[in-house]
């Protein structure tokens, strides 16, 4: 079990300011998105959520801990973060990355390659390297690297931003059977799925929690028109449908 | 994965072996083996007490230098990252002249040793802060500061040589050393070599795992439990180190460090617990046979070590350039 809480956390890149005093708390497992038009502040927050940046004014606790607290390792085992960005410089093998993201420090023993492998049906790519994979692939390598430890936090910036519409459901139905016992934060830009996949959702515009609400409360609501500038129809999915699509 | 370690180690011995019958005068295996056998003529006491500590001096810095181009490429994600290139080289140069040519009434020994490290370090650090090693590391970027430094540090070095040498004799050493070249070492400096060597290879070792995590890219390495900033300083600090021992034994010896972890990738792969004992053997293997040449090609003159690496080194450098603009 993990909490995740920021108390007025605020982030500047010079004289702008990307993050301006939030202050939440999660602390159930759930599949939380974070939703915000371009340059809203959403991978900047989810970089301070993983320890990675570190705040101009506020704090991010971790379990009540300040994340400046933890080690690296176990900050490490407690945290599965996949960033927007993952191009390894070598041509490592599926297998290579794996047991990067396994060797972690954990206070419980490491999980086998065999079983991760498994977990993910990638055992027909253990042996390839990096390059000879699609996107799918790499997407479900670099998910199962990230979580092969079973971290209480899964954070993940657009995942799966670059796949076709199938491999973006698979990934997501992945993180979606991972928040039954993880809190998993991920930002999101498709709508649709953000309100399908997501148990709770924080709506970012210049820096500022505009909404912190359920799907459902959103949808009711008008922040969301008012963020994007948009005008938007709701349609009630079809049950055995995945998606909807607007034509016209 | 044993088998290509075999490989390596069976290339190194035939390597140390065309060194040691490479020479101004070649040497038989039979007369070798005579020498080894412990004749006492002329011949077989100048094989052993001058040809085979040289053969010996040359495989050790070999495998310094190796190892200190995994690290830098590894460091920098950046399989044209080289010691000589990143300035690492040019600043040893510069304290080792400094130390050669400035009085200074301590030993020269392991003045030298020290002064090349700090201006390894120094040199390195510069190019890093011109570049920007926090931010994504940018090979352009890298490479220009590096030219650039290594031009001013190389004209520095002139400069020292013209107003401070007051025996041409200071001026000859230096001018050969800088030109790269293994000098005959003593029983105690050879054993003082293999010994960095150990130390180097272990402390190498040390930094496998993060170098590993490294290649993922920096925010997958700190979501993998390493802190890169300071990983990367100690690491930087390290391979200077090793370049800068590597550089006091066997003077500039260029392209080394870069040609030797490629081929080390070829062999076994990217991870570093394997790379970089692979890039010790090759880069050993290398030097001594770039050695044998340079020794043997124009008799009774010796062609400097640097002369020949560059010649090799040079154009893989910039085949895998081209390969890099094309890709």
């Amino acid at each position: 079990m993990m909490r995740v809480e920021c108390q007025n956390l605020t982030a500047r890149a010079g004289s702008t300011t990307l993050l301006q005093g939030l202050t939440f708390t999660l602390d159930q497992p759930g599949f939380v998105g974070v939703l915000g038009p371009n340059g809203a502040g959403k991978s900047t927050l989810l970089r301070h959520l993983a320890g990675y940046q570190v705040p101009c004014e506020g704090i991010v606790q971790w379990n009540g801990l300040p994340l400046s607290q933890w080690s690296s390792a176990d900050r490490a085992a407690a945290c599965g973060y996949m960033p927007q960005q993952f191009t390894p410089a070598w041509n490592y093998a599926v297998r290579e990355i794996l047991e990067l993201g396994i060797h972690r420090r954990t206070s419980t023993p490491p999980p086998s390659l065999a079983a991760i492998l498994e977990a993910h049906g990638l055992e027909t790519l253990a042996g390839r390297r990096w390059n000879s994979l699609s996107g799918g692939e790499r997407a479900r390598v670099i998910l199962a690297a990230s979580v092969a430890t079973a971290p209480p936090l899964v954070l993940a910036d657009e995942p799966g931003a670059s796949l076709d519409l199938r491999h973006k459901l698979d990934l997501l139905q992945r993180l979606k059977s991972l928040s039954q016992n993880a809190l998993v934060i991920v930002v999101m830009h498709d709508l649709d799925l953000a309100l399908r996949f997501c148990d709770r959702l924080i709506l970012l515009e210049s820096g500022y929690v505009v909404a912190d609400d359920t799907p459902t409360g959103l949808l009711d609501g008008d922040a969301l028109e008012r963020t994007f500038r948009l005008r938007l129809q709701k349609v009630k999915r079809q049950e055995g449908h995945d998606q909807v699509i607007g034509i016209g | 994965m044993k088998g290509r370690f075999i490989t390596l180690g069976m290339s190194l011995l035939l390597a140390v072996a065309f060194g040691v019958v490479a020479g101004h005068e070649w040497a038989s295996p039979a007369r070798i083996l005579k020498a080894l056998g412990g004749a006492d003529d002329m011949g077989s006491q100048l094989l052993l007490s001058w040809r085979l500590p040289r053969v010996a001096a040359s495989a050790l810095v070999g495998a310094l230098l190796g190892l200190g181009g995994a690290i830098f490429q590894g460091v920098f994600r950046n399989p044209l990252a080289e010691p000589y290139l990143l300035g690492a080289s040019g600043g040893a140069a510069i304290g080792a002249s400094i130390a050669l040519l400035v009085p200074m009434g301590l030993p020269e020994a392991p003045l030298l040793a020290a002064l090349s490290f700090l201006g390894a370090l120094g040199a390195t650090w510069l190019v890093l802060a011109i570049a920007g090693l926090h931010r994504r590391p940018d090979v352009a970027g890298l490479l220009l500061a590096g030219v650039a430094v290594a031009a001013m540090l190389g004209a520095l070095r002139s400069f020292l040589m013209l107003a401070l040498s007051d025996d041409s004799m200071n001026l000859q050493v230096v001018l050969s050393w800088t030109l790269g070249g293994i000098q005959t070492p003593s029983p105690t400096g050879l054993a003082l070599l293999a010994g960095l060597v150990i130390i180097s290879l272990l402390a190498s070792l040390s930094l496998a795992h993060g170098l590993d995590l490294l290649g993922l890219g920096d925010e997958q390495a700190f979501a993998f439990g390493l802190n890169p900033a300071r990983f990367e300083r100690w690491a930087v600090l390290t391979g200077a180190a090793i370049v800068a021992a590597g550089v006091a034994f066997g003077g500039l010896v260029a392209f080394v460090g870069l040609i030797a972890p490629h081929i080390g990738r070829w062999f076994v792969g990217p991870r570093h617990a394997l790379l970089l004992p692979a890039s010790a053997l090759i880069g050993a293997a290398l030097v001594a046979v770039c050695d044998g040449i340079a020794r043997s090609a124009l008799p009774p003159a010796e062609i400097p070590l640097g002369l020949i690496t560059a010649l090799v080194g040079g154009p893989f450098f910039l085949f895998l350039l081209s390969r890099r603009f094309r890709t």
